[in-house]
Order: structure tokens, then sequence, then C-alpha cells
């Protein structure tokens, strides 16, 4: 079962890796929060892997770390904020800038800034 | 008989969770994706319920539940973002 | 207690904000405030002054950081003594001076705020009874006077000349640091006491001449002496009072100071000697030549500066006893008749508009008194007799006479003496002659008239001292300059006499060929400046700034490289970094698999597994197409929170689930702003370079946690599960971390929620964003806003989600459950009521202030902490305990609840300030269907 959890938690960090390095802010977004999975998930086998048996005194014969659980809850909470702040920056960088590149390139023309206009590129 | 049983089961609903991810992939379109989101959702209920029995533990029923909201709020957010982009007006 | 040592420094680092407070009232007020504090560390030194004076060294220390041999120590020798008087003595005229000397427009708060600052730091130099402390007061001084001097920061010259003091003095700070660390190395102490007393130990140590090097390389810096010299001039920019203060008597004086401060340790060798001396030798007639050749006031009074500064270290260089006793005695005169000169030409400069020599003449008639004030400190510098300009140099005189290190060529040493002695006359007459006398004054901005009577007044309590040392020396200064000479040697004084008359002897005979020599060099100066004429300009400034322009050159040229606002380039070069560092700790694990014993693998565990790979595949295969990714994306949170589960972690499952949720609605609310596609841009080798990157940290990732979770496991939690019970009373041992065991961390973590929460807000205001009329392939949006069948099933879950939350709440402690969980439901409850019946519905019948709940989320959380020091507990220490009501039976209170009911509205508070604000984007404008035609 190591095994495959180890390949899973690989799997993980590639694809975020991956789409971290996409030039544009979603993909980046996606990237990152598969990235945070595979932390998260990494993090949380520090404990070692144990079946049925929870942290909660008096259910089971044996327990599981209870320490990495605690960190990585919070950890899960505090990657939300973190996403929701790359992200609205992603969209303040939008409004400002007027595109969503993340490589440096400038876009070819500033474009008219309009109140409305049609979805997409 | 129980053991045996759970094990039918659980071979049941991974063979329709195998077939939920085969819809995913396959589309075509998005709502095919969604529904199939949501419909492994409630496989996932089924065996999340399935352990709890299989290792006679009620610990993990509250995560069954949490499912069951979540899944839906999750499958009707989606819906929205279909019908008007905007999740929230 | 305000007998300690400390206080002497401390007052001026309190002092620094008076006249940021002061500034307010009247000029004079804010002057009279800002020099209390400084009069009254002089009054501290004063009273302590008789215990110096019989040969006591006070000292004072506090612990800093022991381990490191760092300390909080101060000493007041006879060396500290005297140049604690100079500091804060000069100090305070300078502070009267500048009152006068600053205009209207001059922010005269800042002004002095800089200044006490730097008498601070300089207080802090001579006190410092540790050689760390001393180059961090040393560093300081270094930083305030590059304020000082760019204190008139419009104009260029003063910024240019403070950025080059700031690196030359700086960078001479490095190499002193160095040094000083060496030194520790040796001694094994950077205690002062302790390295004066292993001076032999230090000058036959190997590392002698490395140590020699450094320090005396800050010292030449700081002291302005060749080649070092050139910033000086430059610091002329400053106001007139800062060159009174820093470039006479104590910033240059820093390097002087360390010099005899480390006289015990350092010198006797023959290679002190070679470096000092010729060094100080050098400086000496650099300077006196140049001096007399500059036609502004200041820049000629500059490098006289340097001059004097060569000389005191040529006799420090010497080696002789008595040569160090006539430098502190030069130390004393120099810095009494150069700040007053300083101060003069301030004053000349103030009231005529110019500072240079050649439209400045015959002020004699507009200004007797100051004139005569100039001239009788102008002749101290010459060395006239009866003034005490004139006793040190004889002093000097006769030491270059003693000294034979030389050998056969000692007589040059003399002869240059002389010579620097004659220039000097000659450049103090140029100062007297051109500025007060020969002829008319030509094309000033302003008819010259006296000063305000205050004005002058430090001007002349500087030349009355001049003129009572040079009349009755031993008087006046005997008892200071013997106990100086004693700290500074550290031994016993050799016998001098500081009478005025010696009898006719060479010295005597040296200062009179330098007299005679001056005049006669000043007469004859027209062919001198002739010839001087004939050598083109060689600026040091436009080398220095050449320099400068390179290296900042070749560093934007560099940074260009590395940086060029790409994301991806960072991540690519933070990436590679993290392969090449996490190379050698692999290659170095012999085994990947290690003995614990695994788990068995089950086909429900198979099919988890296929699950999360093609979710996770999906999700980068589709990332062009967002929506679908997005899905994709679900899949794989669902699978991970299903792993939580399996592998003893309902807590986190629980946790995951709704997270998941929330970030899923987040990012679709964002992406209805941004493109529903990402355009095909990466090139092929781009996109197979990333994934090689991704391919090899991945594999590495992997074999990191296979390689952890097969190897047996030494856990802190063990105490955790024991105490959890009976210490914290809950069995849902994560949980208890939460609240209980390290209460403290989660108050930091929900803090940084709130704030994250409040920084979004921030930015969403007054955003303003595009909207599109139509979903990503063109299809107008339904018109329904908020489906009946929605609506419906929504409200009814509403209560449902609530309840469930309450229970998850409550349970939290003793199941799988808590305030973290039970206000992502909550909030999850909330936003589908958003989406359901969009921000109008929710306005009317909800009153949710989400910045008021953070608010009150985290000040619970804080009191409950705080609370525990109620009953004389550490901060967030919990209690609990069993009460037992009639109908609900037995149940347990905790103060541990209240902790997570500020976790509860924290989290609550935070996801919906972010959630719904962003959703309430859209409301106020919403695109229309016959846009889109």
């Amino acid at each position: 079962m190591e095994g495959l959890y180890a390949f899973c938690v690989g799997l993980l960090t590639a694809c975020g890796i991956f789409l971290a390095l996409r030039g544009r802010t979603f993909p980046v977004v996606v990237g990152l929060t598969l990235l945070s999975y595979a932390v998260n998930l990494f993090l949380f086998a520090s404990g070692r892997l144990k079946l049925n048996a929870a942290a909660v005194l008096g259910q089971s014969e044996q327990y599981s770390d209870p320490l990495p659980q605690a960190l990585v809850l919070t950890a899960i909470v505090i990657g939300f904020a973190m996403t929701a702040f790359v992200v609205i920056l992603a969209m303040r960088a939008r409004a400002d800038l007027g595109n969503d590149h993340v490589d440096g390139r400038l876009p070819e023309a500033p474009k008219p800034r309009l109140p409305r206009r049609t979805g997409g590129q | 008989m129980l053991s045996w049983a759970i094990n039918f089961t659980a071979a049941m609903i991974c063979i329709a969770l195998i077939l939920n991810l085969w819809r995913m992939v396959q589309g075509p379109s998005i709502q095919d994706r969604i529904l199939a989101l949501d419909t492994m959702c409630i496989n996932s209920i089924a065996l999340i319920i399935l352990y709890g029995i299989n290792m006679g533990t009620g610990l993990y029923f509250e995560a069954a539940l949490l499912i069951a909201m979540m899944g839906f709020v999750s499958t009707s957010a989606l819906c929205k973002y279909l019908l008007r982009g905007d999740l929230i007006e | 207690m305000l007998n300690d040592l400390i206080w002497i420094p401390l007052l001026p680092l309190l002092g620094t904000l008076v006249p940021l407070f002061a500034s307010r009232f009247s000029r004079s007020a804010c002057a009279f405030l800002t020099a209390g504090l400084p009069a009254l560390a002089l009054v501290l030194v004063l009273q302590l002054a008789p215990q110096v004076f019989e040969g006591e060294t006070v000292r004072q220390s506090f612990g800093w950081i022991p381990q490191m041999g760092l300390e909080l120590a101060f000493r007041l020798d006879g060396l500290a003594l005297l140049f604690t008087l100079l500091i804060l003595g000069i100090g305070l005229l300078v502070v009267l001076y500048a009152r006068y000397y600053l205009s209207e427009k001059d922010s005269m708060g800042k002004f002095y705020a800089y200044l006490i600052l730097f008498m601070f730091a300089m207080l802090g130099v001579v006190m410092s009874d540790n050689l760390i402390q001393l180059w961090m007061f040393w560093e300081l001084t270094s930083i305030s006077s590059f304020l000082l001097i760019s204190f008139w920061g419009h104009k260029t010259e003063a910024r240019k000349g403070a950025r080059m003091a700031l690196t030359i003095t700086g960078a001479g700070g490095l190499a002193l640091l160095a040094g000083v660390l060496l030194i520790g190395n040796v001694v094994g102490s950077y205690s002062l006491h302790d390295v004066l007393a292993s001076g032999d130990l230090i000058r036959e140590h190997a590392a002698y001449p490395v140590i020699l090097v450094l320090v005396l390389l800050g010292a030449f810096t700081k002291s302005a002496q060749f080649p070092f010299h050139f910033w000086l001039p430059h610091a002329m920019a400053a106001p007139t009072p800062v060159s009174a203060y820093l470039h006479s008597a104590t910033m240059v004086k820093a390097g002087i100071f360390l010099m005899a401060r480390m006289y015990p340790v350092l010198s006797g060798t023959e290679l002190w000697f070679l470096i000092v001396s010729m060094t100080g030798l050098a400086t000496l007639l650099l300077g006196a030549y140049v001096a007399l050749f500059k036609h502004d006031l200041k820049g000629l009074l500059a490098y006289s500066t340097v001059s004097h500064l060569g000389l005191i270290t040529l006799l420090l260089g010497m080696g002789t006893e008595l040569a160090a006793v006539a430098a502190l005695f030069h130390i004393i005169n120099h810095a009494t008749f150069k700040a007053s000169l300083f101060m003069a030409a301030g004053i000349i400069d103030h009231e005529s508009g110019s500072r240079d020599m050649r439209q400045l003449n015959g002020l004699w008639k507009y200004m007797p008194y100051t004139a005569t004030l100039a001239m009788v400190a102008a002749a101290a510098m010459a060395g006239v007799p009866l003034l005490n300009g004139f006793l040190s140099k004889e002093m000097f005189f006769a030491e270059t006479l003693h000294q034979d290190s030389l050998g056969s060529l000692s007589w040059m040493v003399p002869v240059f003496a002389t010579l620097g002695g004659v220039f000097s006359v000659a450049y103090s007459l140029r100062f007297i002659h051109d500025v007060f006398f020969n002829g008319e004054p030509i094309n000033l901005p302003k008819t010259p008239h006296e000063p305000p009577r205050y004005m002058r007044v430090p001007v002349e309590i500087l030349v009355a001292l001049c003129l009572l040392v040079g009349v009755l020396p031993t008087f006046v200064i005997g008892d200071l300059l013997y106990t100086a000479s004693a700290a500074t040697l550290q031994g016993a004084v050799p016998e001098y006499s500081l009478a005025i008359w010696h009898g006719f002897n060479f010295p005597l005979l040296m200062s009179f060929i330098a007299l005679a020599g001056g005049i006669a060099v000043y007469v004859n100066r027209k062919e001198l400046f002739q010839f001087q004429a004939q050598f083109p300009e060689n600026d040091p400034k436009l080398v220095f700034e050449a320099i400068i322009q390179m290296i900042h050159k070749q560093i934007t040229r560099f940074m260009e490289l590395a940086e060029n606002g790409s994301l991806q380039r960072y991540s690519y070069m933070m990436l590679s970094l993290a392969m090449v560092m996490m190379a050698k700790p692999l290659l170095d694990l012999n085994a990947t698999a290690g003995h614990r014993p695994q788990i068995p693998v089950d086909a429900i565990s198979i099919t988890g597994a296929v699950l999360l790979a093609i979710g996770a595949l999906a999700t980068v295969i589709w990332n062009r197409q967002r929506m679908v990714a997005l899905v994709a994306l679900s899949v794989v949170g669902l699978i991970v929170s299903l792993m939580f589960a399996k592998f003893s972690a309902p807590d986190l499952a629980l946790t995951q689930l709704a997270v998941e949720v929330v970030t899923v609605i987040l990012l679709m609310l964002a992406l209805f702003f941004l493109p529903q596609t990402t355009p095909k841009e990466s090139s092929p080798k781009r996109v197979a370079r990333d994934l090689g990157i991704a391919a090899v940290i991945g594999g590495v990732i992997g074999t990191i946690s296979y390689a952890m979770m097969t190897r047996p496991l030494e856990s802190i939690s063990t105490f955790f599960l024991e105490n959890s019970k009976t210490g914290g009373g809950g069995t849902n041992v994560v949980n208890v971390i939460l609240v209980d065991f390290r209460g403290f961390d989660t108050l930091g973590e929900i803090t940084v929620l709130g704030i994250a929460a409040l920084g979004i807000f921030k930015l969403i205001a007054r955003m303003r964003l595009y909207m599109p009329a139509s979903d990503g392939d063109g299809r107008p949006w339904s018109k329904d806003s908020h489906p009946l069948m929605l609506s419906v099933v929504s409200q009814s879950l509403l209560p449902l989600a609530l309840l469930v939350s309450a229970y998850i709440f409550l349970r939290g402690h003793n199941m799988p459950g808590g305030g973290f969980i039970a206000g992502l439901i909550t909030s999850v409850a909330i936003i589908q009521q958003y989406i359901a019946h969009g921000v109008d519905w929710i306005k009317a019948r909800m009153k949710l202030d989400y910045q008021l709940m953070i608010g009150s989320g985290i000040t619970i959380a804080a009191l409950t902490g705080l609370g525990s020091w109620f009953f004389d507990r550490p901060f967030l220490t919990s209690w609990f305990d069993h009460f037992h009501l009639p109908l609900v039976g037995e149940f347990e209170l905790a103060s541990a609840m209240l902790f997570d009911l500020g976790v509860y509205l924290t989290v609550v508070g935070a996801t919906m300030l972010i959630l719904a604000n962003l959703g309430k984007l859209t409301t106020s404008e919403r695109p229309v269907l016959k846009e889109h035609d």
C-alpha cells in the first residue's frame, strides 16, 4: 500500500508542478491546488499509514499519529486562504493590466477598456 | 455471509466508480462530466459506509454525510455556472 | 539609578525622539529641548570624572547573547572620558550653532534627530567594552553620518557625497568586522578588557599581519587617511554644523580613537610603524599641500583636517609613548580649533552667501568680531605660540626627531614634518588673509554682516579654550591628558612637560622654519598656483562615480537576466536548485525501502489510485479547457479526502471535503472573469522541459515519501495520546492538539486566515473586470437567474446544514469534528443560499458582518487564552469539568470549547468575506443578452 500511496503523491506533485509552470494564471492556480494536495498527503504520511486507527481515544486498539493530522488540518484551511489570495491577485492583475500572463510577456497592444465585452479571449 | 456481501458490494462499487471515470473522461459534453462527478460522490458515500461496516466503526459516517451535502452543493454550483456563468448574483 | 554608565549613551538615544516632537514649538524651544538630554548625559560624565581621574576604569555590562560572547558592555576610562567630553561638549555647542544656521525651510526636528542619533552612535563607539558592540556602533556612525551629509537631499553633490562617505566607511567597517572576529578568535573573547590584556598573544600570533591590516583599513577609511581621504572633501556638501561636528571632532576621530584603543594590542611592531606612520606622513603632506589650492573655504578646511588626521596617525605610528601622548594632545587641540573654524566658515557662508575665497575678500570691515575669532583659531591651526596648536605641534616635532625606525633615512621624517608645517602655515595664512583682508569683496550675493549674537557663542567658547590651553596647558587639561594617556598606553605614562617654553631647541627651530617658510610660500603663492594649474584636474569623485556606475550596470545586466518578470523562469530556477540540493542526500540513501511492515494492497485502493491518477492526468491534459479541468480537479479532491478517511484521519477527510467545495466555488467565481480557455502558447521544447522537471521532482517526492513511510517512526505524539483525556479533557486527540496543546499555533493560524481574508477584501475593492455575456462556446446565458427548484431545495438545506455544523462543532472535542470543520460547513451552507437566491435576498434576511465576525473570533480565542492568566496559569492553559443536568445528563464544559468557537467564527467570517465579496462583484452590473449579437 505504501508504494501505491507514494506513487499517488509523486504523480500529484508532478502534475502540480507541470501546471504551475504554465504561462497563464488559471493553470498555475490549479497546479498549486494539486501541489497542495500532494504536500498535504506527504505531510500526513510522515505519521505513517495505519488502517482503522483514528486518533480518537477508546475507538480502536492502536492510534495513528495525531500530530501530522493536526498540522495538515490547519494546512488545508490556510492553503485555501492562500489559493484564494492568489486567485484574487490573478483577477486583480487581469483587471489592472488587462491580461492574465505570468510569463513576463506584455500583451501585444493595450486593448481599449470596454465596460462589457464578449467572453473568452 | 456478511463479509461475502461486503466484498461483493465493494467490487460492484469499484466497477461503478471506474465506469463513472470512463464517463468523466469520455464526456463528450461538460454536463456528462458533471453528472459523472456527482455519481462518483454517491458511490463514494457507499464506499465509506461499507468501509465503516467492514471495520466495525462509525467514525467515518460523518464523512459520508458530508460528501452527500458537499456533493449537492458542488453539483448545483457547477450547474449554476453552466447556466448563468455567475454563481452569486 | 542614573549612576549607571549605560545612561550616558542611553540618554542621547532617547534624545533622538525629543526634536521630532519638539519641532512643533518655536525653533529656540526645539533647540533647547534637544540639548536637554545630552546635557544631562554630560553631567553624568562629569560626575563620574573624578573616579576616572583616580585611575579607575568604570565598567558596566549586561548579558546579551552570552553563548556567543556577546554582551552589552560599557566602560569609561581616560581615553573614553576624553572622547565623551569632546562628543558631548562640542555636540551641545553644535546644537546651539545649528539653531541659527538652519533656515526656515530646513526641517529642524529631522536635523536634530539625526545629529543626536549620531551623538549616540559615537558615544557607543568610545564607551564600548566589547569589540562586536564597538563595531555595531561604528557602523551606526556611518549610517547616521550618511543621513546627515545627505540632509540637503535635493542637491546632487549632497547625495553623491553621502553615498561616497557611506561606501568608503561602510567597506572599511566590514574590514574592521573581519579583524574583530579574528581578534575574538585569537583571544577567545570579544571583551575589550580581555583583549587589551592579551597584546603579546595577538602580536605573536600568525594572523597578526592580517588582523592589523583589517583593523587599520577600518581606521584609515574612517579617519580619511591616504588613499581613502577623498570622501572627506566631498562630505563637505553637508550643512556646516555637521562638518563642524563630524568632520572636526568626532566621526573622523573615530578611526584615530580605534588606533588609540587598540594601541596596547597592535602597536610596537615594525609592521605597525611602517604602515601607520608612513600612511600618516603621506596623508599629512598631501592634505596640507592640496589644502593650499582649494578656493572653497570648507574645501580648505577639509583638506586641512585630512592633513591633521595624518599628523595624529603619524604620531600614533611612531610607537613611542611620548608620541602617543602628543597624539592625544593634538586630538583635543584639533577638535577645538577645527570645530571653531568650521563654525566660522559657516557664519561667513551664512552672512555673505559665498564660500569661495576668490569672492570673499576684506570681510574684516563687515564682521570684525567674527574675523578676530576666526583668526585666532586659524593661528592655532598654524601653530603660532601661545595657542594650543603650537604646543602639540612642538611635541610632534620633538617626537619626529627622536624616532629612528627608518634607519639611516630617519632624518627624512622631521624634514617632511617641517614641510607639512610650512604648508599648514601657508593655508592658515591664506584663510586669514584672503578672507578678511586682500581688498574688497567681489560679487557677493549678500552684504556681509555680523551673525546673530548667540550664533557666535559656540565659536567664542572654543576659541577661548584654544587660548586657555595654549597659555595654561597643565592647569586646563593636564589631568585629562594624563588619564587618557594612561588608558591608551595601559601602563606607565612617561614624563612629559606641557610648558610653553622649553628653551631654544630643535623643535622650536622647526616651528620657526615652518612659520617663516609658510609666510614665504603664501607670499609667492601666485607662482605655485600657476605651477599647480598645469596638472589636469583629477577628481576622485569622477573615478568613484565611474566605478559605481559600472557596478550598477553589471548588476542591472545580471538582474535582467535573472529577473525578467516571468514566473515560469523563477519557478524553473527554484525547482532546478531544489533538484540539485536533493540529489546528494538521495544518493547517500542506500536503500529505498525500509524495514517497517507494509500494508497489503487491496482492490479498492487500486481503484482509488486509478481514479486519482486519471483525475490528475485529466486535469493536466485538459488544462486549456478550464471548466473541464475544474471537474477533473474535483475528482482528485474527492479521492484525496477518501484517502484521508481510509488511513485513519476522519478529521482531515471532513476538512478536505469542505475545503474542496469551497475551492471549486472560488475558482468558478474567478473563472467567470477570466478567459474560459488557455491559448496554446508553450513551444514543444518548453513542454518537454517542463514535463522533464515535473517528472523528476514527482519521482523524487514519491521516492522520499516511500522511503519515509517504510521506515519506523519515533513520534513525540505518545505524550499527546496519553495526556489528551487527562490534561485536555477530550478524546479526539487531533482536536485537543489544535485547541489545547498547540493552541498558540492555532491562534496564529486563524489570525493569518483573518488577515488573508481582509487582504483579499481590500484587493477586491474597486476591482473593475470585464464580464462575459455568453459562455465559452458563445451560447447566451440562461435568463432564469434563480431556478425555482434550486431555491427551494437549498432553502431546506440551510437548517439541516446548520444542524450538522452545530453537531460537528459540539462533539469536536471528543469525536471527529471541531471549529475548523464546523465553520467550513456553515460557510458552505450560507454560500449555497447566495448561489440559489442571490445577494439581495440574503441581505434582506441575514445581517452578517463578516469582518466583525473575524474580529470577534480572534478576540474570543485570544481572550480565552488570556483568561488563564486570571488563574495564574500560562497563556492558553485550558480548563474543563463535568457537570450533571437533569434531562440532558452528564456533559462536559471546557475552556477549549470557547477557543474553538473563536476558530469557528474566524473560519466562517474569513470564508464568507472572500466568497461573498467576490460574488458581489457582478451584482451591480450584469451583461445582458442583446450585447452579444
